[in-house]
């Protein structure tokens, strides 16, 4: 899957969760940076996006997330 | 024991020269700066305790060399793993042995009574080792980190030993994590003026809270709590009311004195406390309280229990905050009724679940000096429920805090008690207000008494005005509530 399409569908992801869209897709992006995305509702949008993509993530995958950038990387390697 | 307490001509005159040696004789390289506060810690250590110092040592030793054993088989995952193991096993085992286990082996005694076989039992006499609670969770959280590559394991023993044994943080934390203070060890410490004047400051800060706001509380709360089924009713809500200030200022007050001793060296510890009372839901309060326990607990326990338990959503979701605050409340000691305290924090989540207000985290009223209406009713009602569940982390079992707080809501629960009048109450109110109103002033900053852009008349006036207050109203104390845990 293109890294284009990966990122439109975890923005859709997002914006279905977050219920706003007042951030901007880049490889830098960090959950810092939008607003509602902290520890807690990660879980919600970890599940989400592992649902989208039929793929499953392992916890150590989850660590090594560092921003935007890294999340398409391990999931273009799980698809 | 003779604990080298923060507040105590002691203290002053065990950190003096030491201060004196490594900005004077010991600048030369950070090795030398590091042997100095090494052997620093070690004294302070012993001091408090020696027969503690050789497991203190034995478990640098063995973190020490699990960490380095799990970077050296990184290309083999099962392998890294038992080190792992090995390493949680050591780690929390110290903690079931030296905190737990008479409470376990009462409680499954007290389980075998129930179902009919009646047994007796005899607990052994097990001392608690010093700051156990706090160093084994800061080397927990470096072997975990180690295994998932968020850092490098330190492959010199001196800092390593430097990073678990620090003395301004041993005894009772903040408990920090090795990718902020390693760093910091690993080099040398220059001298800068304003972190060390900052460091003063928050120091003098901390002896306010710990000397004059949990003292005078403390002296109100303590013969309320130690004879509360004789007290007018009306009182137990004062009661409660000068235990919840009381233990705030007391843990904040040693946590700001730590990190304020600790920049006198030049290391910046974790912030452990901002401002929690200014809080709008008991998640805004929990960011905000014992920061470097509450984060500890978040990346090692919430997030691997909630990402196995994600496939349930938000029930998933609210059993994996009961279960963290469970054993947040567990961690302060071996009685059901930390449990019972935590568990409650736990259920005060659920709302909040269901709203989708958990995340919405902000300083109350930003940029503005007064908080609205809402706000402050927020504040308040949040304040009460906190007051309320600190009564269980303050009594001695479930019963009587149950109990205690029936008597709050009995009849004469709207009766304005007469002792509010009496001097030690008005003066201890009145402290608080002073308190509360200088944290509220400074709750965007990065202390609670941050104010360096004061000007100079300001600031020596706030000095002199703290100077005095602990002068005149500041009472001795040898201890600590967060000593115990």
């Amino acid at each position: 899957m293109e890294t284009l399409t990966i990122k439109e569908t975890i923005s859709d992801v997002l914006e279905s969760i977050l219920e706003h869209n007042n951030f901007e897709m880049h490889d830098e992006l960090t959950a810092k940076d939008v607003d509602g995305w902290d520890s807690l509702s990660h879980m919600i949008i970890i599940t989400k996006i592992e649902e989208a993509f039929n793929i499953k993530f392992k916890l150590r995958d989850l660590n090594k997330l560092k921003n935007m950038g890294s999340l398409v990387s391990v999931i273009q390697n799980k698809i | 024991m003779f604990i080298l307490v923060f507040n105590s001509i002691n203290f002053v005159a065990f950190v003096l020269p030491i201060l004196l040696l490594y900005w004077f004789f010991f600048k030369k390289s950070k090795a030398a700066q590091n042997v100095l506060l090494l052997a620093s810690s070690i004294f302070f250590y012993a001091w408090a305790d020696w027969r503690f110092l050789f497991l203190l040592i034995a478990s640098i030793v063995i973190n020490y060399y699990l960490a380095l054993k799990i970077r050296k088989e990184v290309n083999d995952e099962p392998k890294q793993r038992r080190f792992l193991y090995i390493g949680l096993i050591f780690n929390v085992g110290l903690l079931l042995y030296f905190k737990y286990f008479n409470f376990f082996y009462e409680s499954f005694v007290e389980l075998v009574n129930v179902f009919g076989v009646t047994s007796s039992y005899t607990t052994l006499s097990i001392l608690l080792p010093l700051g156990i609670s706090f160093f084994t969770f800061q080397t927990l959280g470096y072997l975990i980190d180690v295994y998932n590559e968020e850092i490098d394991p330190s492959d010199n023993f001196l800092e390593f030993s430097l990073f678990v044994a620090y003395f301004p943080k041993i005894l009772s934390g903040p408990i920090e994590r090795a990718s902020k203070m390693m760093p910091q060890i690993q080099e040398k410490r220059e001298f800068r003026y304003t972190l060390f004047v900052d460091g003063l400051r928050q120091i003098l800060w901390g002896l306010f809270a710990k000397i004059v706001i949990a003292e005078n509380c403390a002296s109100i709360a303590n013969p309320i709590f130690d004879n509360y089924e004789n007290q007018p009713e009306s009182i137990l809500l004062l009661g409660a009311f000068f235990y919840a200030i009381q233990l705030y200022a007391d843990f904040s007050g040693y946590s700001n004195m730590a990190i304020g001793i600790s920049k006198l060296f030049g290391i910046q510890l974790m912030r452990n406390f901002a401002t929690p009372f200014f809080s709008t839901n008991i998640s805004d309060f929990w960011r905000k309280w014992h920061i470097s326990l509450t984060t500890w607990m978040m990346d090692y326990v919430f997030t691997p229990l909630s990402f196995s338990l994600r496939r349930y959503h938000k029930s998933g979701l609210i059993f994996a905050i009961i279960m963290t605050f469970i054993l947040v409340g567990f961690w302060h000691g071996a009685n059901w009724t930390f449990i019972f305290y935590g568990l409650l924090h736990g259920i005060y989540f659920i709302p909040l679940v269901y709203s989708g207000k958990i995340n919405s985290s902000e300083i109350v009223a930003k940029g503005n000096f007064f908080p609205s209406f809402v706000e402050l009713v927020k504040m308040l009602l949040l304040f009460l429920l906190i007051m309320l569940t600190d009564i269980f982390f303050r009594a001695d079992n479930i019963e009587e805090a149950t109990y205690y707080i029936a008597l709050i809501f009995s009849n004469e629960i709207l009766t304005i008690p007469n002792e509010i009048f009496n001097s030690n109450y008005l003066l201890a109110i009145f402290l608080i207000f002073i308190f509360f109103f200088i944290e509220w002033s400074n709750r965007e900053k990065k202390h609670d008494f941050e104010i360096s852009n004061f000007n100079i008349f300001i600031r020596w006036g706030l000095y002199i005005f703290l100077f005095l207050l602990i002068l005149f109203f500041g009472k001795s104390s040898e201890t600590f509530i967060y000593f115990q845990f």
